[in-house]
């Protein structure tokens, strides 16, 4: 009997708990200490390829932007004009009150650019993370993983004081990999 | 019988035979048994042969070399994973049993292994789910070695003349395999599945003892006993003892009957002395 549940034992597999891989960031103040960020902040990040953007501007209006035509707008006497911009995506909306987060990282680009937008400045922030990526498996039954090698980080800083990469290598157990250091000092 | 002196023996010195297990008793040629059912009933399988030295059918030192192959597809995940290498364990037998001239063993044992192997791993293509792109997941040709240990429990009885079958169970943990950042390696020739740290296993052995029963040596080794004396000697003795008998009383119808008391005092320190 106690062979057989040893033997049963030797088979189960010890695949990780999260099956996605994401890279941690820790919210922190200019000093150091570990914070809650007190505003909404939604991060986008720029895809390959662009995209085709419709504006509508109006005399004594302001300008409206859209993804696609309106022709509501039209009617109502704007003037339609478009132009082209990069492609991008929300990874995070409107997050509040955290004291981390969690974003994944692009596969098969060297560098990764997250746009930072936060709910109380119009000013934005923008990280730029040079990274390696490669495959991983664990075992055949936990399936295939994207690991990733942190290189470089850089920002701006319009609401981020600086940034540092605590855990070059992002991959599914969950530790912190990079310092956000937000401005501003903790009373 | 009261009255009748005890038989006369004397220490005599003689050379007894005792049988003692040559120190070399030979070689021991095995084959597993369990690794190629293994591979037919599963994904993995070995095909393996050992080679034991016999010291005194107590001490077995041992070389086990083989051929492990593992071949498994994930069902779920569509991983598969390849492996065939060679692989090597080196280590010893201890036989429990008291009575080494018997062919039965019950034995312990240890091992070290060791298999240098490359493994090819393949899945399906990786698609970044947010950035877009895809890129095949195809790796052949890791290069790994892997070292585990082993402790082992086993069994064997005489099947027939030098015809041994036995069974093993045997504990086994890793000691350290070649790190890659692609993958690990999910199964190791001669080892198993790396599912756990630590794992079971077992061998069926067909063993074929080199030497045809038991070398024995015989030495000679001195020994006491107590033997009777033989007749001819112990007839002398009582002739000689009578003679002596005779002497005395008359030597003591010389000294006369006022020394009786004196005499049984002799005698009580005598019985005394004897006790």
């Amino acid at each position: 009997m106690g062979v057989t549940l040893l033997m049963v034992g030797c088979y189960s597999n010890n695949c990780p708990l999260n099956n996605t891989v994401t890279c941690n960031y820790y919210f922190y103040d200019s000093e150091g200490t570990a914070i809650t960020y007190g505003d909404t902040i939604t991060v986008t990040t720029l895809m390959p390829g662009q995209k085709m953007m419709y504006i509508y501007r109006k005399l004594g209006n302001t300008t409206v932007t859209k993804a696609y035509q309106d022709t509501t707008l039209i009617n109502q006497g704007y003037t339609e004009s478009t132009t082209w911009q990069r492609n991008d995506t929300v990874l995070i909306n409107k997050l509040y009150g955290a004291s981390s987060m969690e974003i994944p990282m692009s596969y098969f680009h060297d560098a990764d650019t997250l746009i930072f937008t936060y709910g109380s400045i119009s000013l934005k922030d923008t990280i730029k993370i040079q990274h390696n990526s490669y495959p991983h498996v664990e075992l055949p039954e936990c399936g295939t993983y994207r690991y990733h090698t942190l290189k470089s980080i850089t920002t701006t800083d319009a609401a981020i004081d600086h940034v540092e990469i605590s855990n070059p290598l992002v991959n599914y157990d969950g530790s912190e990999n990079i310092k956000i250091f937000f401005n501003g000092v903790v009373e | 019988m009261p009255g009748e002196s005890p038989k006369p023996t004397k220490y005599v010195a003689i050379e007894e035979e005792k049988e003692h297990l040559v120190f070399f008793q030979g070689f021991t040629l095995s084959v597993d048994a369990y690794g190629p059912i293994s591979y037919l009933v599963s994904d993995y399988g070995t095909a393996e042969a050992a080679l034991r030295i016999n010291l005194k059918n107590t001490y077995f030192p041992i070389a086990e070399l083989g051929y492990g192959k593992c071949e498994k597809t994930d069902y779920n995940t569509a991983v598969s994973y390849k492996v065939k290498a060679p692989y090597a364990r080196f280590g010893i037998d201890f036989n429990m049993l008291k009575d080494k001239f018997q062919d039965n063993r019950l034995y312990v044992g240890v091992r070290y292994g060791i298999s240098k192997y490359k493994y090819d791993i393949a899945g399906p293509a990786m698609i970044d789910p947010i950035w877009g792109g895809s890129q095949p997941f195809d790796f052949d040709g890791i290069d790994c070695t892997s070292h585990w240990a082993e402790l082992l429990l086993g069994a064997e009885v005489k099947i027939y003349k030098n015809f041994h079958m036995g069974w093993a169970f045997r504990y086994k943990r890793e000691l350290s395999s070649t790190k890659s950042d692609y993958a690990k390696p999910s199964c190791i020739p001669g080892y198993g599945y790396t599912t756990n740290s630590t794992c079971w296993g077992g061998t069926y052995s067909l063993i074929f003892d080199l030497n045809w029963g038991k070398k024995k040596s015989h030495k000679r080794g001195v020994n006491v006993e107590i033997r009777d004396i033989p007749q001819e000697e112990t007839e002398k003795a009582d002739d000689e003892q009578e003679e002596g008998a005779i002497e005395n009383v008359e030597n003591n119808d010389e000294i006369g009957e006022t020394n009786n008391g004196k005499a049984d005092e002799s005698n009580d320190n005598e019985g005394g002395t004897e006790e």
